[in-house]
This record gives C-alpha cells, structure tokens and sequence, in this order.
C-alpha cells in the first residue's frame, strides 16, 4: 500500500524534515506513527497524500512513484485517501451534511446516492440530528467526528488522521477511536500520527516512531499475527 | 466522472448568495467600469456621428466657362453623378445668394454686374468622403463648358484627418481605459478568490480536480460580469432618455443625435458580453495562482 525507501524531505535553511526513512505499510494495517513534536509525523502524511514531494527517496502509494505523479493525477490519487486533518479543515459556511458530502460531490455522485451516504455516515458518528448545523456550532468532538465522516465518505483504501484525537476529552477520543478501528475492519488501511501515549497503550497496533526525521523504532505493539 | 453543469451552477449560485458583499462588490466594480467605458464609447461614436453630419454639408460646384449651356452642363453633371442632387445655379442667383449670406455686407457687391460670378451646376454630396469626393470631382471636369470644379478640397481633408485622428485618440483611449478596467475588475475579483482560498484547499485536499474547484468561480465571473454590463448598458439608456431633450435643444436642427447614434445596439451588446468576459478572465487569472499549489 505505502513503501518509503530512503526518503528525505528537506526544507531550505532547516534541518531535515524527514532523513532516509524507509518503510512498508501494507494493506489493511492499523499503524500509529508517533514521535515528538517536529519528528516528522505530520510532513510524512503530507508526502503520502501529494501535497509535498521527497526531495531524495522513492515514495510508492498503490504502486504508483508520488515523485511521479503529475499536479492534473494529484486529486485522482487523493481519491484513494482519506485524510482527517488536526485542524479538521471543515468549511464553516456549509452545513455538516454538505462538508460530509464534499468528497462526493468531488466524485460527482448522483444526489440520492450523496444523500443516502451522508445520512448513513452521519448515524454512524452520532451526528445526524446535526446534519444542517454549521460547523461552528458544534463541539471540538464534534467537529472532530465531522471530519473522520468526511474522511470515510468515499470509502478511501487509505486514511490518514494526524493527531485525530488532540485536544478531545477521553470519552470522545475513544468514540473518533472506534471509527477509525471499525474502517480499518471494513479493509481501509489506517494510518494516524499522534504523540497521545495512552492511545498506543490502548491499542495494541504497530507503532512507527519518528524522532528528528528518522525511524527510530517500528512494531512495538503491533500484533504478533500481523509481524 | 465529469463536471455536473447543473451541480455547477448550484454551488456557483451557493457562493454568491453565502458572500453577497463580494458578490455585489464585484458586479458594482465591473458596472462602474462598463458604465466609464460606455460613456466614453458613446461620446466617441456621437463625435463620429456628428463630424459625418457636418461631412454632410458638403456640395461640389461646377463653375461654368462665359457662353456654356447652364442647362447641357446640369443634364450632363445629373449623368455623372447619378442619384445625387443637382442644382442650376445660373450668375445672378449665385450673386444673389452671396449677397444674402454677406447680410448687412451686401453693400460691398453693390459695383458687380449680374455676371459677375459664373454660372455653376451644383451637386449635394452628403456624407462623401475625400477620395470618393476627389472622383467625383474628377469625373465632373469632363462637363462640356466646365471651367473649375470646386469641391471644398481644403475643408474636406482637413476634417477627414481629423476624423481619423480622432478616431485613432478614441479607440486607442478605449482600450487603455478596458485594459485598466480589467486590472481593476482582476483585482477585486482576486480578492473575492482569496477570501475563499481555505474552500479551495479543502476541496482540493479531497480530490478536487482543477475543473471542479475552478468552474464555478468561472461561472461566477462571468454572471457577474453579464450583469454589471448589462446594468451599465442599462444606466446608460436611462441616461440618454433623460437627457436627450437637452441634447436636442443643444444641437442643430440638422444634426440629430439619436439613440442610435450614441448607443448602438452593437455597444451595449459589447458592455454586456465585455463585461461577462472580462469577469470570466479576471476570475481564471485570479485562481490560477491558487490552483496552481499542490
């Protein structure tokens, strides 16, 4: 699903972001990428989902070279993924139905079928009497579970969630948990960057850690069967 | 998987109703700009008009030698310049008229045979340009009696280089005033883009392609351009209805200036379809730089 083979990402004038990182993540997985703040967990989602490029290394999502990658492929590869962003990027003059309806509507899906799969996603994250709230209305935790509906709206292969649990209460971390681990059950391969310990004590998954940009450990936690 | 039009539509309608005051700042800056660009097209095509009505004046006379036959030479001018109107002027007439246009001078041809001046045969040659005038003029030498023909040579080439001056000066002033209206419309519309440059990222951070996100801004550009246009050409129909009497009053009898003059239905067709182009060019140059990050 994802392979890194020594991959860098350097900005001008600062240290490297990420140094010859190289790592396999296969379909299906649960992996939790952790580390300390400025390790690098959130520069390698973005170069997982094309909004940056490696400046030396070899990236592969589904197969395909990201380097590779032309600006017009971009949205068809991000079709794949899903991406719950620590600042959920929710668009605050829309209804929460249309913001979990905008990966349809991108895909140019019927109406019905948008409609019928924003009701449904919204049960799923407790929301649906929210459905015609705007987003600033709503809770930090709600927000939160607006975003991970968005995220899963077209079925990614593949979702990314960078600190998908910051700044939520216990209660509500375990809920935006149980959806990402119930996608991961449905086949979608789930990588989450977080520097939240108690998660990974919670949850025995693989868990990559990052420090200055490089792997400074990978499998603490992972399942045995999946090693 | 395509761009649904109506779906198009919708969110670009969606958008405007969300930001009215961007929506409304845009239209009112493509209608004050439409609304400078027409005047100005309007006074130009009005100062065309009215020079072709004093081009209108214009009469080609015939002078006789002493002894031609008045009536031959009219019966052979009215051959040559066919459809034209043509006058008999014989000596004591054309002295008469001069008299009448001296006035209080008159006095001063008081010495003058009624022979004086030569008989002339004259032709009404409205709106003839120079070369057109000059063949004509060419033509008419071959008048059996014909000692001159006169066609107001001086006047005549004086006011077409001043037509082509003047309308070199207006359309070169139009399009520096169209070039600046589009700067100013690109701008503001660059602003209306940049207050939604977190929707822009958002859908493209979903998977939007290009077409999606940039259609209907496109969309919006070119409405809001159709319809500050079309405001403007309508601002100045309501302006030229209310100030036609006066215009009237002002101008000679002989050189009207109607509707049609000043704003043909060619203008205010260009104000609208300009002002939805420009819309829809200053809203793509606008997005451009924001589709353009990854």
């Amino acid at each position: 699903m994802i392979q890194l083979f020594h991959v860098s990402k350097e900005y001008p004038g600062e240290p490297p972001a990420l140094a010859d990182v190289s790592l396999e993540v296969e379909k299906g997985e649960f992996v939790f990428l952790t580390g300390p703040s400025g390790a690098g967990k959130s520069t390698l989602l973005r170069l997982i989902f094309c909004a940056d490029r490696p400046t030396a290394g070899q990236l592969l999502l589904f197969g395909k070279n990201v380097s590779r990658v032309t600006p017009a492929e971009v949205p068809f590869v991000r079709r794949h993924i899903g991406v719950v962003f620590q600042d959920f990027k929710l668009l605050p003059d829309r209804t929460v139905a249309r913001n979990v309806a905008l990966p349809l509507e991108v895909r140019a899906r019927p109406d019905g079928e948008i409609r019928r799969r924003v009701r449904e996603l919204l049960r799923s994250v407790g929301l649906e009497h929210r459905a015609d709230k705007l987003p600033p209305s709503l809770s930090g935790g709600e927000q939160q579970r607006i975003a991970v509906a968005r995220a899963l709206a077209a079925d990614p292969a593949l979702l990314l969630a960078d600190e998908p649990t910051g700044n939520l209460d216990p209660e509500r971390t375990q809920e935006v948990m149980e959806l990402l681990l119930a996608a991961n059950a449905r086949g979608t391969t789930v990588l989450i960057a977080t520097h939240d310990r108690s998660l990974l004590a919670r949850h025995k998954r693989r868990v990559v850690h990052l420090e200055r940009g490089r792997v400074v450990s990978d499998g603490a936690g992972r399942p045995l069967e999946a090693r | 998987m395509g761009l649904r039009p109506f779906a198009v539509v919708r969110r670009a309608l969606e958008a405007m109703a969300r930001s009215p005051y961007l929506a409304l700042t845009a239209v009112t800056t493509i209608f004050a700009a439409a609304l400078l660009t027409g005047l100005f097209a309007a006074s130009l095509s009005g100062g065309q008009r009215l020079l072709s009505a004093w081009a209108g004046e214009v009469r080609l006379s015939v002078y006789l030698a002493p002894g031609a036959d008045l009536e031959q030479a009219r019966q052979a001018v009215a051959a040559l310049a066919p459809g034209r109107q043509v006058e008999a002027v014989p000596a004591a007439q054309a002295l008469a008229r001069l008299a009448e246009g001296l006035g209080d001078d008159a006095r001063l041809l008081s010495g003058l045979g009624p022979d004086a001046l030569p008989d002339a045969v004259e032709v009404a040659a409205p709106g003839i340009a120079l070369p057109e005038a000059r063949a004509l003029a060419a033509r008419l030498r071959a008048v059996p009696g014909a000692a001159e023909v006169d066609f107001g040579n001086a006047w005549l080439e004086r006011l077409e280089l001043f037509r082509s001056r003047a309308r070199l000066l207006g359309l070169a002033l139009l399009v520096l005033l169209a070039l600046g209206t589009a700067v100013l419309v690109s701008n503001t519309l660059r602003l209306a883009v940049y207050a939604r440059r977190d929707e822009i990222e958002i859908m493209k951070l979903v998977g939007a392609t290009d077409a999606f996100v940039g259609a209907p801004f496109a969309l919006e550009g070119l409405l809001q351009g159709a319809v500050g246009g079309g405001l403007a050409a309508l601002a100045l129909l309501g302006l030229h209805a209310a100030l036609a009497p006066r215009l009237a009053a002002a101008l000679p009898p002989q050189l009207p200036l109607g509707r049609a003059d000043l704003l043909p239905g060619a203008l205010l067709g260009a104000l609208v379809a300009g002002g939805a182009a420009v819309g829809l060019l200053a809203s793509g140059l606008a997005l451009l730089r924001f589709l353009r990050r990854p």
